[in-house]
């Protein structure tokens, strides 16, 4: 995967992980259990990888269509995909990594 | 042997430092345990004291030193020794010792600054070894032509004036014609060339009149800009600096830890305003001399103020002087960032206290207060507390003010926080230039009422993660698209029964954390869980990706690394 540390486009992203956020939602969650303090930022590589894939397949739906813009169909196929039985999922990440 | 020895006075024509070398190695190497000293020592010493001699009254004394260390330190000289002892001493140029200049330098003095540049020479090596070698090279260099004999002599007197600053006061200024001579490379070199070249000379960095306001105000922009986006980020993790630095450098780190020094190195230099301002927030409270806990809480953020003011102000006086803006900027914005945030801390506490001082009307707090709300809010300002309470001391604390203000002019713009206590913002504004924009998202805090700040970290840590997903798709996309990529982060999937993606995650993060018989989430459970993605397998490790996708500053936290002291961090 090519990973580029600058940022070409007119958006500023930030890096930082929104760790407080993270916290809040996971004690909402599960207020019965205890996250520790770097787990959060896994958590946060986890979310990072989990949106970068649904964008890559989304992408890939909207190539398929011959849109120049991602749709929101699109964007729920590669959802489905996701949140569907893992068997399919996990064959698409293995080509992803 | 002979026939190099031959040789090198041969070459006496052109003696540049290869030639000399090469001379000392031929007479050091006859003196190496291999060869048979007394021979070649016999034969060298006179043909040396011969050389020397022929040259000059000093490097007869030279030779004969030599002669008698010779003899005497056989075995303590190698050719490795010596090698090195010429090369330190070696003249960087090809500019050989004339006789004028060696001449006037008496016998006396030899010994005195042969040992004094022996010394300074080869640290390493003990004092008596080195006499013969530097002697040798006396020997050898003395012979040599004179090469540009004006220079020297300027060169020399250069030195004599360089050297007591450069070298360590061991001798007197009189061993600097032989050091000069040899053109020690401790020195710093430029400085002949000063003094023939003012040219060239190493001016002190010029420093211009730095728009002090402009640039602290540049600094705020550029910190504002790049700020957190509302979510609440009080953690310690805050300290980090702001995304651009995120990869490049580390809060407080080297870089920085180099600037400071380097900061406080300028303080003196500070300009004469900053001092008087320093001497007015002084003054000032001394001037708030009423409860002692009042009186320490303005004064401390005052002081943070003003440290963080000349702090910020003596950068922007090195500003010039650093060789990157960039860096010079980075290190500015977190070291004001980090010293916001402790400040933000203490704001806090000091908040409370000056709430139940304001009640009493204590004058020092309203100064403070007033003081620092005055630019700033003015219609808070002159609602909340008597104007006339102090005339003097806003003039006083003004000078402050005018620098917050200097630094801070957003605060005019961001209309004041929605909280009851404009007394109790006013102190806060003006430190945390951070706080307008999070102003709104206090979340945790207790003191800000209403729904809306409840719902915004959570908003905006969401659409970090949208905005994510846009970064990563490189495609434009639809609205509806993007809301849609929240629901799939976030809300219950309106198709069917699935849980979305968070919710999913802590699922299966309690299932783990439980099957380890934890109530506590550890960085385990989260290894699992990737690897049950597929995202973590034999090929590719957890630290990989944490290498690939986190930022540095994570990625230590994150991954342990062995540091100096027997020590790993994190601790495992």
């Amino acid at each position: 995967m090519a990973f580029s540390t600058t940022v070409s486009q007119r958006k500023h992203i930030k890096r930082k992980a929104p760790r407080g956020f993270l916290k809040h939602v996971f004690k909402r969650q599960k207020p019965h259990l205890r996250l520790e303090t770097s787990g959060d930022l896994l958590v946060h590589l986890n979310c990072l990888l989990f949106v970068r894939r649904l964008a890559e397949e989304s992408r890939m739906n909207a190539f398929e269509s011959k849109c120049g813009v991602i749709k929101k169909e699109h964007v729920q196929a590669a959802a489905k995909l996701f949140f569907s039985p893992t068997q399919p999922e996990l064959r698409g990440m293995k080509e992803n990594c | 042997m002979a026939e190099a020895m031959a040789e090198s006075y041969n070459r006496d024509s052109e003696p540049t430092t290869r030639t000399l070398l090469r001379r000392v190695l031929d007479t050091a190497d006859t003196r190496t345990p291999r060869r048979r000293r007394s021979a070649r020592v016999r034969r060298l010493s006179s043909p040396t004291k011969m050389n020397v001699r022929r040259r000059s009254h000093r490097a007869r004394s030279i030779g004969r030193l030599a002669h008698v260390h010779t003899s005497g330190n056989l075995e303590e000289q190698t050719p490795r020794t010596l090698l090195k002892n010429i090369l330190l001493t070696a003249p960087e140029s090809s500019v050989m010792m004339p006789e004028s200049v060696v001449k006037p330098v008496p016998t006396p003095q030899v010994v005195q600054s042969s040992r004094r540049e022996s010394s300074r020479g080869s640290l390493e090596l003990q004092l008596p070894e080195l006499e013969p070698p530097t002697t040798l090279a006396l020997g050898l260099l003395a012979p040599g032509r004179r090469k540009q004999r004006q220079r020297l002599s300027v060169f020399q007197q250069g030195m004599d004036q360089g050297l007591p600053l450069s070298q360590e006061p061991r001798g007197n200024g009189s061993a600097s014609s032989l050091t000069s001579s040899l053109n020690l490379t401790f020195a710093t070199p430029l400085q002949p060339q000063s003094v023939q070249r003012p040219g060239l000379a190493r001016r002190p960095p010029t420093r211009r009149a730095v728009d002090v306001g402009a640039f602290l105000q540049d600094l705020r922009d550029t910190s504002l800009a790049l700020a957190s986006p509302g979510d609440s980020l009080r953690t310690p993790v805050a300290t980090l600096p702001t995304d651009t630095v995120l990869e490049d450098t580390q809060p407080f780190s080297q870089p920085l830890i180099g600037r400071s020094p380097s900061v406080y190195h300028s303080l003196p230099c500070l300009s004469h305003t900053e001092a008087e301002d320093a001497e007015r927030a002084v003054s000032h409270r001394i001037q708030s001399s009423g409860p002692r806990l009042q009186n320490h809480n303005p004064g401390k953020p005052t002081q943070l103020l003003a440290g963080k003011a000349k702090k910020v102000d003596a950068l922007a006086v090195s500003f010039p002087n650093n060789s990157s803006a960039v860096s010079g900027e980075d290190g500015v914005e977190p070291l004001q960032d980090g010293v916001g945030e402790e400040a933000e801390e203490r704001m806090e506490e000091s908040l409370s206290v000056s709430k139940v001082m304001a009640t009493t009307g204590t004058q020092g707090s309203v100064r403070m207060e007033k003081s620092k709300g005055h630019r700033e809010m003015t219609e808070a300002a002159e609602a909340k507390e008597p104007e006339g309470s102090s005339g003097a001391s806003p003039e006083l604390a003004s000078s402050t003010t005018e620098f917050l203000q200097a630094r801070q002019p957003q605060f005019l713009e961001p209309a004041p926080p929605p909280s009851t206590a404009v007394l109790s913002s006013e102190p806060l504004e003006p430190l945390s230039t951070r706080l307008p924009p999070r102003a709104r998202t206090p979340g945790p805090r207790a003191r800000t009422p209403g729904p809306r700040p409840r719902q915004d970290p959570h908003k905006t840590g969401l659409s970090h993660y949208v905005k994510l997903f846009s970064f990563y798709a490189k495609m434009p996309m639809e609205k509806a698209a993007l809301e849609m990529v929240e629901k799939c982060l976030f809300y219950p999937n309106p198709f069917g029964s699935l849980d979305k993606y968070f919710q999913h995650l802590c699922d299966d993060l309690e299932v783990f954390a439980a099957h380890a018989g934890r109530k506590t989430v550890r960085p385990e459970d989260l290894e699992l869980l990737m690897r049950r993605q597929g995202l973590v397998n034999d090929q590719v490790s957890l630290h990989v990706l944490v290498e690939r996708h986190l930022p540095l500053e994570y990625r230590q936290l994150l991954i342990p690394c062995a540091f100096s002291g027997n020590s790993v961090f994190p601790a495992q």
